[in-house]
């Protein structure tokens, strides 16, 4: 593409955002058409955000970004009847002695084979019909890192990738708060269980990054939304809020631009999308111009959430039952057990409400509000969400919340909640997934979001996929819409 | 007619074949008790002697029942559109009371089937085809306001077919016969019974078929073989269809070509190019399933082409390797024939590029002949053909002639 052209970037997310900034930075025009009131996508509402604890964005894409965004490690409290574990990136504290080296040993191996994978990740997926010399490279210093590792990790690589977290946790640490921890890390955002073949991989994946640790940065979410928004608006780009897409337009085969709700047509030679790839390309291109096969696999790719989002407002800050209130710092995890996980996933996996959900916490002290992220609360609950069941979801909630939070009933003043399906509803993602898709082995590298649609172009030229369903998934990493533009600018064809 | 009068067969059922809709007549008539497999139904393969079979259909008419062909209705507000998007030709120029023939692809631009579309509204569509396509069908029309219903056993069909199945439907006063063009359907009485009648075939020749609900199957059956005496009506096997399909120049699945939906091999499926289609290829049009792969196919070499050949004296070359300069193989024979009308030894071939492109010239065939147990081995020389061997004025002559 020539310097000052437009380029429509749908979905002002941070995938949405990182794309745009990059196209702004090589001389593009970015044109950021965002369906709701406000940028930041999941974490970027701040009556609601879905997403309140990031994972480190990749250093490398804020730096070709030329923004500086300082992340804080936030520590990983899991309340115990005994008192509370706390895990942070030097020390385990709270845990049983044996059990604490067993976890840090398994962590420090993992993060050893998390890192050799990690290459894979910030560049396309691997083409096996046609590599050229890059992706061979590319794969060959992967190799390189992996037989790095040695003989017996790299044996131990293998032998775990594709198995279960329930297995490995049995294996070396044994049940208890930190398998919880683990187990909950494993399948966050995932409609899987422990014991869920491949769960391990997207662990390791998750681990690629900053060891899979949530940060904040400095100064809260919101300092990241906006430098993310001025790296986009410094360089020329625009950033078009309330601007519902409604349609991409095409004509001989190419895209030539978007059509948006209220009927306005905006011209363009490319579209990078950050929405969905279901959305993208059965809602806004439509099956017409695409092959029944390649409909078939972006219909039939699993996306199923099993996120429930509460908020409380409290009157004062909950305090564990030892008498300690959590700090904006720490991220608070709700689960007995890797068993415990497992239970929970059981329930939702036939449609119902699990009876201790597992959890994820953050308390924001600021605003004295607690936000939980309740894990395994299906979609299409058995029966439909009512009135009735949200209420029960939020009894079930506050009843667990009071068991970690003593007299928590007390503190709670309003709570607003959202089930998986509002999310689908109010950010176009099937199933509300968080990742816009199962992060499982058969959905990762060359078959994410699925087999065909893994290099970022789609078959109708000038479009291309930038968001969380595209490689390598969801999290708040930036490196599907970092690749996403990458692919643009190359030129890359299907 | 044949053995009129000749003593009922036993009853004949063919284990784990279901009986089609006319079953009772052809059982009756079926001296060799020849069957066939035929998507599960007792299809017959002769009846009495291939020979006299096949001259029927080049010299006088026959009856042959094809309900066992699967067919299907498209029908809804996008139905059009998604007829379009199945097939490679251009469906929107397709008026009612109009067939096509079609082939249809896969998203590599390989081929799945080929079958015709009859177009019985502008919002419904009827598709005949041989294998089953019903999944594949819902997986086009996703999306789209259509509904695809599998009608095949609501449907009996029979194929009318040879010079004087003119003349026979004039002795049945079915006036609307005359304007039918090829490829031209309407609906028609026969008796008391309503009927479709379209001019379509697979035997190159003048000819109809008749669709019709299967409670009606034997009254027209009767009607047909009470009115076809004169014109020296004869119902026939499918070993006769098959020689005057090769004589026509008509494609067979699972012989001539492998659906890519079966085919196991990756290099086993075959594109329109290769199978000599191309001209089916709409590219001007909307998009379809497979374009994007079609066009790039369009710009290259096939890996290897269906051809017609020639081949010498008059041994068939069935199952025969093709052979460059007597040495180098190069291709394979799928089906062959002695073509008794047009008196030349027949075939078709898969020739592996370049040869039946860029090198056409001193190619073989290697014909086993057994004579008196010894097996013997013949270099014959074959020649590429252009057209179809079988090619008569009256197939496609309106009105039709009065033989």
């Amino acid at each position: 593409m020539k310097r000052g052209e437009r380029v429509i970037v749908i979905g002002a997310g941070h995938n949405g955002l990182i794309a745009a900034g990059l196209l702004a930075k090589r001389g593009l025009k970015p044109l950021v058409l965002e369906a709701r009131g406000h940028v930041g996508g999941m974490m970027g509402d701040p009556d609601f955000r879905l997403s309140t604890m990031p994972f480190a964005v990749w250093p490398q894409v804020l730096r070709a970004l030329g923004i500086d965004v300082a992340f804080e490690p936030m520590t990983t409290l899991v309340p115990t009847p005994q008192g509370v574990v706390g895990i942070s990136t030097e020390q385990v504290v709270g845990a049983e002695d044996g059990q604490a080296a067993a976890y840090r040993a398994l962590m420090s191996r993992l993060e050893r084979q998390a890192s050799a994978l990690s290459g894979l990740l910030l560049k396309p997926p691997p083409n096996l019909a046609s590599s050229g010399f890059g992706d061979l490279l590319g794969l060959a210093g992967t190799g390189l890192k992996l037989r790095g590792l040695g003989k017996t990790e790299l044996r131990d690589l293998l032998r775990i990738v594709l198995s279960n977290i329930h297995d490995l946790i049995e294996d070396e640490i044994g049940d208890g708060p930190l398998a919880a921890a683990l187990a909950v890390d494993a399948t966050l955002g995932s409609a899987m269980g422990p014991r869920s073949p491949g769960t391990v991989l997207t662990l390791l994946l998750r681990m690629a990054r900053n060891r899979g640790m949530r940060v904040m940065p400095k100064g809260g979410i919101d300092i990241l939304t906006g430098k993310l928004e001025n790296a986009v608006m410094a360089c020329g780009g625009e950033i078009r809020t309330n601007a519902p897409v409604e349609r991409i337009l095409v004509e001989g085969d190419r895209v030539t631009g978007v059509q948006l709700a209220g009927g306005e047509i905006v011209p363009s030679a490319a579209v990078l999308s950050s929405a969905a790839p279901a959305t993208t390309l059965l809602d806004l291109l439509g099956p017409q111009h695409l092959d029944a096969e390649f409909v078939r696999r972006c219909r039939k790719t699993a996306s199923t959430g099993m996120v429930a989002r509460i908020d409380f407002d409290l009157k004062d800050a909950p305090r564990f039952s030892g008498g300690t209130a959590p700090s904006g710092k720490d991220r608070i995890v709700i689960a007995e057990s890797a068993a415990a996980v497992e239970a929970a996933f059981n329930a939702a996996k036939y449609g119902e409400l699990p009876k201790q959900p597992v959890m994820e916490a953050h308390y924001d002290d600021r605003n004295r509000r607690l936000s939980v992220s309740a894990q395994f609360i299906p979609c299409s609950l058995k029966g439909g969400w009512k009135e009735e069941s949200r209420r029960a979801l939020q009894r079930l909630v506050e009843r667990e919340l009071a068991r970690v939070f003593p007299g928590f009933g007390s503190l709670a003043a309003a709570a607003r909640l959202m089930t998986a399906q509002d999310m689908a509803a109010a950010y176009r993602v099937p199933g509300g997934h968080w990742h816009h898709g199962e992060l499982r082995i058969d959905q990762l590298l060359m078959l994410r979001p699925f087999d065909g649609a893994a290099h970022y172009a789609m078959p109708v030229e000038g479009l291309y996929l930038c968001g969380a369903g595209a490689h390598p998934g969801g999290d708040i990493s930036g490196a599907p819409g970092f690749n996403g533009a990458q692919a643009l600018l190359a030129g890359r064809r299907r | 007619m044949a053995r009129k009068n000749a003593k009922a067969p036993h009853p004949q059922v063919a284990v784990g074949l279901e009986a089609g809709p006319f079953h009772e007549r052809i059982a009756a008539l079926n001296s060799q008790y020849g069957w066939m497999d035929w998507m599960g139904f007792a299809s017959p393969s002769v009846l009495d002697n291939v020979e006299f079979e096949y001259f029927a259909i080049r010299n006088q008419s026959t009856l042959f029942d094809i309900s066992p062909m699967c067919k299907y209705a498209i029908e809804g507000a996008d139905a059009e559109a998604v007829v379009n998007r199945l097939v490679t030709r251009d469906i929107r120029k397709l008026k009612p009371g109009r067939v096509a023939y079609v082939i249809w692809c896969d998203e590599d631009g390989n081929v799945i089937d080929d079958g015709t579309v009859f177009r019985l509204a502008e919002d419904r569509f009827r598709l005949c085809c041989q294998e089953p396509q019903l999944a594949w069908l819902e997986d086009v029309a996703w999306g789209f306001d259509a509904t695809i219903r599998d009608v095949s056993r609501e449907m009996a069909a029979l194929a009318l077919q040879g010079p004087t199945s003119a003349a026979l439907l004039r002795a049945l006063a079915v006036k609307e016969m005359e304007q039918l063009k090829p490829f031209d359907f309407a609906a028609v009485r026969i008796g008391r019974k309503v009927v479709e009648l379209s001019r379509t075939g697979f035997t190159g020749d003048l000819g109809y078929e008749l669709w019709m609900k299967p409670q009606d199957a034997v009254a027209v059956w009767d009607d047909l073989v009470g009115a076809g005496g004169q014109q020296g009506l004869r119902v026939i096997g499918y070993q006769a269809v098959e020689m005057a399909r090769i004589e026509a120049g008509f494609l067979l699945p699972k012989t001539d070509f492998l659906s890519s939906r079966t085919a196991l091999r990756t290099d086993r499926p075959s594109t329109p190019f290769e199978l000599g289609l191309e001209r089916m290829i709409a590219f001007d049009k909307p998009h379809f399933n497979g374009r994007r792969a079609l066009l790039r196919l369009a710009g290259s070499t096939p890996r290897r082409r269906l051809v017609q050949m020639e081949v010498g004296k008059d041994k068939p070359a069935a199952n025969a390797l093709v052979y460059h300069r007597k040495k180098k193989e190069v291709g394979m024979v799928t089906s062959a024939l002695w073509s008794p009308t047009c008196k030349q030894n027949i075939a078709y071939a898969w020739l592996d590029a370049p040869y039946g492109e860029t090198e056409s010239g001193d190619l073989w065939v290697e014909i086993y002949l057994q004579k008196e147990i010894r097996w013997q081995r013949r270099m014959e020389r074959c020649r590429i053909a252009e057209k179809p061997f079988f090619v008569h004025q009256r197939r496609s002559a309106t009105p039709p002639g009065d033989y």
